[in-house]
């Protein structure tokens, strides 16, 4: 029992092994001390306590390691093709190209007759490049903004609005409509329609118009069932 | 294409003021060195001369193939102060018998050292470049005329570059 203690604390590729034992089949492992005295099963499950700290440090070690490098190699994706440096303040011409904003600006103020991307020799310029914002945009603030020109604004088109006004797109949207009308067609004497849960109500739009439609069609409604019961009377 | 068309079109540039420039380029050229030295390239190669990291001395070995193979020329490199704005002064310090290499100055007519220069190119693309203009020519525009007519007599200019090259070579 001691020996097992000391495998754990001493080796830690025996410690590894346990605890990945551990995970994959904990009763195995549970059951393995309880051939001995009911007092290394205490000491076993204090084992267990102990074991999942090293376990995590070195499960999170690794690929802690493994991030840094996918960091690095992730980072020299967005290095400025021209200082060769992370961009800052980045921008990104039409053909897909960054660059930090200073060092593109420089570039094609050296340059103002011919205006090239520096990477694909696409003829671009201040107006159509793409400023990137992350998320810490603050951060970024490089002192060399000051001596070049703001970075070009974003452009931004307003999403569609008119998506509300579709009606009766699916049987929940619908309501319940119901009409009454008496003539001969085309010609209708009068008319009343009937409705619940009308979308227009969701709207909240046309507020007064809505309330004047709902007086003249609840007037109809009671004409309509007046005639009704005027047509089986008599 | 003379030598001083190649200086004047990087001089006016140098005292335009682009910010702290100084250390941006130093940075630039401490980077470009640290790629040139992981990387697996051995026919060219450059390192700053003793302490001024804008003047580099680099090597470069002739293409295989080529009539200036198991050959290697010495060349320097200025950089400017807006660089890489703007295009480095490079020259053959070691003379070297070519269409497009003056042959006493070591100047070279090389167009993505003047209009073709692209912020993108590094010393490492600009060595690979000459590298590959050694084997292929622009007789247009020679800045050697003799080179430029022997161009063509394979033989003739192979032993003759040979000759040259033997007798320059320690200079």
């Amino acid at each position: 029992m001691s020996s097992s203690q000391t495998t754990t604390v001493n080796d830690p590729h025996l410690d590894n092994t346990t605890t990945t034992n551990n995970d994959t089949l904990p009763n195995n492992n549970s059951q393995e001390p309880s051939t001995s005295t009911d007092s290394s099963q205490y000491r076993s499950s204090t084992q267990y306590s102990f074991k999942p700290p090293p376990e995590n440090s070195k499960t999170s070690t690794k690929p802690d390691l493994d991030d840094n490098e996918e960091e690095k190699r992730d980072d020299s994706m967005y290095v400025c093709n021209i200082c060769l440096d992370i961009a800052k303040e980045s921008v990104i011409t039409m053909c897909g190209h960054l660059f930090c904003w200073p060092c593109l600006n420089c570039w094609l103020e050296t340059k103002p007759q011919r205006q090239l991307c520096p990477v694909c020799k696409a003829a671009i310029s201040k107006d159509k490049v793409v400023p990137l914002y992350g998320r810490n945009n603050e951060k970024q603030q490089d002192p060399r903004s000051k001596k070049s020109p703001p970075r070009p604004q974003a452009q931004r088109t307003e999403p569609d609005n008119s998506q509300n006004y579709q009606g009766f797109q699916s049987f929940g949207d619908a309501g319940f409509h119901l009409s009454f009308g008496i003539g001969a067609f085309p010609f209708v004497f009068f008319g009343s329609s009937f409705n619940f849960n009308d979308i227009r109500q969701r709207n909240g739009q046309n507020g007064s118009q809505f309330e004047e439609d709902q007086f003249l069609s609840k007037v109809f409604l009671w004409v309509a069932i007046i005639f009704f019961c005027w047509l089986i009377l008599a | 294409m003379s030598n001083q068309s190649i200086q004047s079109e990087n001089k006016p540039n140098n005292d335009e003021p682009v910010g702290n420039k100084g250390s941006a380029v130093a940075k630039r050229l401490q980077k470009e060195l640290m790629a040139l030295m992981m990387s697996s390239e051995k026919s060219v190669s450059a390192f700053p001369e003793d302490s001024n990291f804008f003047r580099w001395k680099a090597t470069i070995v002739g293409p295989k193939e080529t009539p200036y193979e198991n050959q290697k020329y010495r060349l320097s490199i200025e950089f400017p102060n807006n660089y890489p704005y703007t295009a480095p002064t490079c020259k053959f310090t070691t003379p070297c018998f070519h269409p497009n290499i003056d042959i006493s100055t070591g100047m070279l007519c090389l167009d993505i050292l003047k209009e073709k220069w692209s912020a993108l190119y590094d010393v490492r693309t600009i060595l690979l470049s000459i590298q590959s203009l050694l084997s292929e020519p622009n007789n247009d525009s020679p800045l050697n005329s003799n080179a430029a007519s022997l161009w063509d007599k394979k033989a003739e200019y192979k032993k003759y570059l040979d000759q040259f090259y033997e007798k320059n070579k320690d200079t």
